[in-house]
This record gives structure tokens, C-alpha cells and sequence, in this order.
């Protein structure tokens, strides 16, 4: 059997010395800029020379105030003319921008001010940058953390009247921090540099459809902007490109889903990319009525990411947006990290979704890959510069159609995270990045199918399993510390949901698995798919006594998770009879094969 | 401006159509608690219901509304306002 190793050929020669530097050009480009979408459809656009000249107003207030060059600066900002200010004017200070997510309209504050106080504190933000509506929300974060220069809006930054700076940055310096994970337990500021983010988008340029006039390139995206895929995959490509990119906020697409399809259609987009929920959204829930008219026999990548992909909620989009001119072929599954930067591997364009059906308890029990009714998704190959091992526990690569850890390498790697060396170093190695996803190589391409890194991917978004296992704090019936959180993909679902393991007391009531769902969406906001009770030390520990999360996964799959048998005297006596009898007939017979 | 009725009736229907919820909806049932609605499903609820009624429900609005009746009540008030 060949060696699970795949690499994505020759990296691109790097096209700019920084992002700085990506944005002058793209000012004098002359090409379209960015096109925001209101919830009305109604548009507003910002060249790529305007959005220079505000971004350098705003750098030279920055620099007034007291940023200094390599200093971090936090952005909450909903998606915007505003962002753009914020981000690059950051950028042409020579500071990082550090942008993290905005509150949700009706969510509980509390734990927003405490993750974010966290998250400034972790990134080092010397300033918090915000608007007036937001803004009035962030003064308990910033009490919290501290930052040095406090909470500003960006209006009040840009109209201080400071002189215009536009400060070059090196190819090595850092060029924004962003956080693997929102969560209050354990967000990990991932550090990216100049020359890493650049040669991501450099990579992903060569898996764009070429750009001429016959044929011009458009994207669109209603990703949010503080994470990998919208940032970095849409904003920052389309900066290097350059290129149109048309933007809806988040808020505005999960409120009328068929603003995307609608914005795609208009603009003539080219190519979007969003997580598998996303697609399934659109499937449930735009009506015909909303597709009037609409053609989106242009749009040519749809990339499905940032989630473990769902084959059936990718084929229900398919099939129902085939009516008005959707190719089954644009669609793409793509893996990646923030660690990386974004993307890993990239499936072949215009091709059709490559799927690979296994058993799912073969190959949860023996992490091997046997043709079942399970369908996952091949992701691809890896980028343009980017190597990929599959490795089992002690490092060894192991053969194709073996499960094991997928490790990356190449030149978008993250630096570390900031200012955590240990965690960095338990990751990186060598420049090998163990991406703590789980995964086999088959047919020469990746198929990720499943994770030991303790994170449970919700809608896109990572959670610390940790997050959903601390709201069963004082829910009667549950054994207090003697619950796991994991991400599972169900069958037929649209893409991974919350499993819940939870082990009882004898306190335990007929309600208590609506108990543990109210408490959890009460104090977390994500709803559990699944909870399963389960009797007192059923769920497998380390040596040490710690919960063995991946392991529990594993065999709730396999349908192992047994409570330990109860030992009695009649029990022990037949365990020992049974080993007697075995040494016994191991000693009569030579060693068989198995 | 708007009733709490007819704000009760929007949420109801956005629930039903949107969030795809098949129980039967009170005035006080609990957002989180009763109906479960995680951060997306707040989010569908909130946009729904400025689209339909032409308010800003803004982030700290939360404050003081925990059930479909309270969010009723506010929505109601702030087209009130609004006029």
C-alpha cells in the first residue's frame, strides 16, 4: 500500500512583500472594488482607491494616538465600509489587527464580555476599535481587559484630522492574529505573518478560473469577517487579486438566505464559498418565489467548507438550485484551519463531488476504510505548496485508506500561537502542523472523517467542548464532572451537531435529558443534537482519571460505551476460569493466524 | 405601530417557517430555555422581526427580554416608538 503523503506541487512565486503593499496595488489597480449589500438589497461600493485613502486617515490617527508599529489592534465590527477602515487602516499603521466577533441581537451578554475581555487580554490589544451601536456594548470588555488605549470608534479615529500614513510592513512581521476558537474556555490567538497569509491567497489565485474580460471573476460571501474563511479566503483574495467582491453581513443572509443566491445572480458572481450549513439553509429555507428571475449558471467555485462537509445537504442544494442554472459541478468540499492559515486541500474545480461510502463503525472500531452507508466527501489535494501526511499515534505515516492524524506543511502556516509557546509547540514541529483533525487518503485525495483535537465545529464555528460541558454545572442528575461534549456528524443531517455524553446519578428524573438541553441552550446558545444518558463510570478515562473525549466518540459510534460490569465474586471467578482456559489452550495449540 | 398580537402572530410564523418549529408557541415560553433557540435561531428571530416591523433590535435589548411575550411586548413598543 502507497504512504498517505500528498503534496500540491510548486508554491507560486509570491507576488507582493505584505498585504500593505498587496493594497497600494490594488488602489491603483483600477479595478472594482468591494460592493456591500444591505438586508434591502440596497448597495454600497468602495473602491479599492477610497478604501486606501480612508485606511491611511485612519493609520495616521492610530499612529497619533499612540499605536505603534507590531502592536495589536481588537476590531468589532459588523461587515461594512467601517471593517475596512479599521482592518487596513491597522494594517498601515504597521500594527495587527485582531478582529473578533460582534455580540448576537438577543444572546446573553455576560459571556460575551468575558470572552472578549479574554480574547483582548490573549492578543495583546493596545486599542479596541468599534462603531456607536456596537461600541455601547463593549465598555465591560475593556473594563475587564485593559487595553492601553481603551475603546475609540472608527468614526471618531478617521475624522481626527491625523495625517494620512501608509507604513510598508516585512514579509515576516505579523500581519493579524485570529482566534481558532470564540470560545470562553480556550481561544487560541493564532498568529499569521505577512508572507503566510500571502501565500495562501497566492495559492488559492491558481485554483481561480483566470480572469479576462469575456469572462470577469466576481465573488461573494456573507461569511463574517472575523474568521479564516471570510477575511482571509474572500476579503484579503480578493485584495491580492484584484477583484470585485460583493459582501452581505452574516445577520442579514441568516435572516433571508436568498440574498446570497439573489447578490450572486446580479453581480454575475463567480465564485462564494460558505460551510455545509449554509448550503443547507438555502435548501430549507428560500421559497421559489425569492428565485425570481434569478441565474446562477455564472457561479463557477462554490466551496463548502470550514465544516466537516454533509454529502446529503450538499446534494438537497444541488438538486433544488439546478432549476435556475446551478452546476452540481461548482461545488467544491474544501478542508482547512486557521492554523493554516485557511485552506489545506482544495478539490479539483469543475468536477464532480468525489465521495468515498465506508462503514462507520469499521471505521471508528478499526480505522479502516470499508465500503458502507456512510458518504463522505473528498476534500481534495493540497494547495499549491502545501504538503499533507496522514500519520498514526507514534508519527508513522500510515498507508492510504488508514484513518489516521492529518499533518500539513507549507508556507502558510501559522508562526505560533501569540505569546504561547508550549501550546504552539504541541502542534507545530518541524513545520509540520498535526491539525488534530482525523482523516485517510483515498484515490490520492484527502477524506476527513472525524477529530481528536477536543473542538466541536458548530455551523462553521469551534467551540471548546469544554464551553458546553461546564453549563451542566448544577443540573440535578448529572454527575458532576462526568460528561463529554463532541461534534458528530449525523447521517442525514446538514453537517456536524452536538452529541452529548452525560453520565447520572441516582438523581436522575424521566425529564433530565430536556433539563440538560435547556441548560445548555440556556448558557451557551447552541441546542444539542443528541444527549445520551448513561450510567456512572461508563465513559473511558485516562490513567489519570481525565475523560478521554475522542476515545468516547469512538465507541458511542461503534456502540461500545458499556458501563463497567459490576465485579462479584461469581464474575471474578469466571474471568479467572476463562484465562486459565485460554493460557491453557495457547499452550496446546501453535500460534494461528488471524 | 404594531400590537403585541400581532408581534406574537410574526413570531409565530417566523418560528413555524423559518426556524422550522413544529410546538406551540406561548407568550411564556422561555427564548432560551423553552424554545432552545441558539444564537442562529435568535438571529433569525431578531432580523425577522425588523424586517416585518421595521425596528433596530440592538444586542442589549436582551436585557430585560427572556420570553416570547417580553420580546412581544418590546417589538411593540419600539414601533410605537418608531412612529
Amino acid at each position: 500500500m502507497r504512504p498517505a503523503r500528498l503534496h500540491g506541487g510548486p508554491q507560486p512565486p509570491p507576488r507582493h512583500a505584505s498585504l500593505n503593499q498587496a493594497l497600494e496595488q490594488a488602489a491603483a489597480s483600477g479595478r472594482r472594488g468591494l460592493t456591500f449589500v444591505a438586508a434591502d438589497e440596497s448597495e454600497t461600493t468602495l473602491g479599492w482607491d477610497a478604501l486606501r485613502a480612508r485606511a491611511a486617515r485612519v493609520a495616521g490617527a492610530l499612529a497619533s494616538l499612540g499605536v505603534r508599529p507590531g502592536e495589536r489592534v481588537a476590531l468589532v465590527l459588523p461587515t461594512g465600509p467601517e471593517f475596512m477602515d479599521a482592518f487596513f487602516g491597522t494594517l498601515l499603521a504597521g500594527a495587527v489587527p485582531v478582529p473578533l466577533y460582534p455580540p448576537v441581537r438577543l444572546g446573553r451578554l455576560p459571556e460575551y464580555h468575558a470572552s472578549t475581555a479574554r480574547m483582548l487580554r490573549l492578543s495583546g490589544a493596545v486599542v479596541l476599535l468599534s462603531d456607536g451601536r456596537v461600541g455601547r456594548l463593549l465598555g465591560e470588555a475593556v473594563r475587564l481587559a485593559g487595553p492601553r488605549l481603551g475603546l475609540r470608534s472608527v468614526a471618531s479615529v478617521r475624522e481626527s484630522g491625523a495625517a494620512p500614513l501608509a507604513h510598508p510592513a516585512e514579509p515576516g512581521a505579523l500581519a493579524l492574529v485570529q482566534f481558532s476558537s470564540g470560545s470562553t474556555v480556550d481561544p487560541k490567538p493564532v498568529a499569521l505573518s505577512h508572507r503566510g497569509v500571502l501565500a495562501q491567497t497566492d495559492a488559492l489565485r491558481m485554483l481561480m478560473p483566470a480572469d479576462t474580460p469575456e469572462d470577469p471573476q466576481l465573488g461573494v460571501s456573507w461569511l463574517p469577517l472575523y474568521h479564516d474563511m471570510g477575511l482571509i479566503g474572500c476579503l484579503l483574495s480578493a485584495v491580492t487579486y484584484p477583484g470585485p467582491l460583493v459582501l452581505i453581513g452574516p445577520e442579514a443572509f441568516l435572516g433571508r438566505p436568498a440574498l446570497w443566491l439573489r447578490a450572486l445572480s446580479r453581480h454575475g458572481g463567480t465564485m462564494s464559498v460558505a460551510p455545509s450549513f449554509g448550503f443547507a439553509v438555502c435548501a430549507r429555507r428560500i421559497r421559489d418565489e425569492e428565485m425570481e428571475g434569478v441565474d446562477l449558471s455564472r457561479w463557477r467555485l462554490a466551496l463548502n467548507g470550514a465544516e466537516q462537509v454533509s454529502v446529503p445537504a450538499a446534494s438537497r442544494f444541488s438538486e433544488r438550485f439546478a432549476r435556475w442554472g446551478f452546476r452540481p459541478a461548482a461545488l467544491m468540499p474544501v478542508y482547512g484551519l486557521a492554523e493554516a492559515a485557511l485552506a489545506v486541500t482544495f478539490s479539483p474545480p469543475r468536477s464532480p463531488l468525489r465521495t468515498v461510502p465506508v462503514d462507520p463503525v469499521e471505521l471508528a472500531r478499526e480505522g479502516r476504510v470499508r465500503p458502507g452507508g456512510r458518504i463522505l466527501a473528498s476534500v481534495g489535494s493540497p494547495l499549491p505548496g502545501t504538503a499533507v501526511e496522514v500519520r498514526d499515534e507514534r508519527g508513522a505515516v500510515v498507508p492510504e485508506g488508514v484513518v489516521g492524524r492529518i499533518h500539513a506543511r507549507g508556507p502558510s502556516m501559522m508562526e505560533g500561537y501569540l505569546g504561547q509557546p508550549e501550546a504552539t509547540r504541541a502542534v507545530l514541529d518541524d513545520g509540520w502542523l498535526d491539525t488534530g483533525d482525523l482523516g485517510f487518503v483515498h484515490a490520492g485525495e484527502l477524506v476527513v472523517c472525524g477529530r481528536v483535537k477536543d473542538v466541536v465545529v458548530l455551523r462553521g464555528a469551534n467551540h471548546s467542548p469544554q464551553e458546553f460541558e461546564d453549563a451542566l454545572d448544577g443540573v440535578r442528575g448529572v454527575r458532576t464532572g462526568c460528561a463529554v461534549a463532541l461534534g458528530f456528524v449525523p447521517a442525514a443531517g446538514d453537517g456536524e451537531e452536538l452529541l452529548l455524553l452525560v453520565e447520572t446519578t441516582p438523581e436522575a428524573t424521566a425529564d433530565l435529558v430536556d433539563r440538560i438541553r435547556a441548560a445548555v441552550a440556556e448558557r451557551t446558545g447552541v441546542r444539542p443534537h443528541t444527549v445520551e444518558l448513561l450510567l456512572p463510570g461508563t465513559l473511558p478515562r485516562t490513567s489519570s482519571g481525565k475523560l478521554r473525549r475522542s476515545e468516547a466518540l469512538r465507541r458511542w459510534t461503534t456502540g461500545t460505551l458499556h458501563p463497567p460490569a459490576p465485579v462479584n465474586a461469581v464474575r471474578l471467578m469466571g474471568a479467572m476460569l476463562r484465562s486459565a482456559l485460554a493460557l491453557a489452550r495457547a499452550r496446546a495449540q501453535p500460534e494461528v493466524e488471524t | 405601530m404594531a400590537t403585541e398580537l400581532e408581534v406574537l402572530e410574526t413570531i409565530r410564523s417566523i418560528a413555524r417557517t423559518e426556524l422550522e418549529m413544529e410546538r406551540t408557541i406561548s407568550p411564556g415560553d422561555d427564548l432560551l430555555r423553552d424554545l432552545a433557540l441558539d444564537s442562529l435561531g435568535l438571529t433569525v428571530l431578531a432580523v425577522g422581526l425588523e424586517n416585518r416591523f421595521r425596528v433596530k433590535l440592538s444586542e442589549d435589548d436582551a436585557a430585560g427580554v427572556q420570553t416570547v411575550g417580553d420580546l412581544a411586548r418590546h417589538v411593540a413598543a419600539r414601533t410605537e416608538e418608531a412612529r
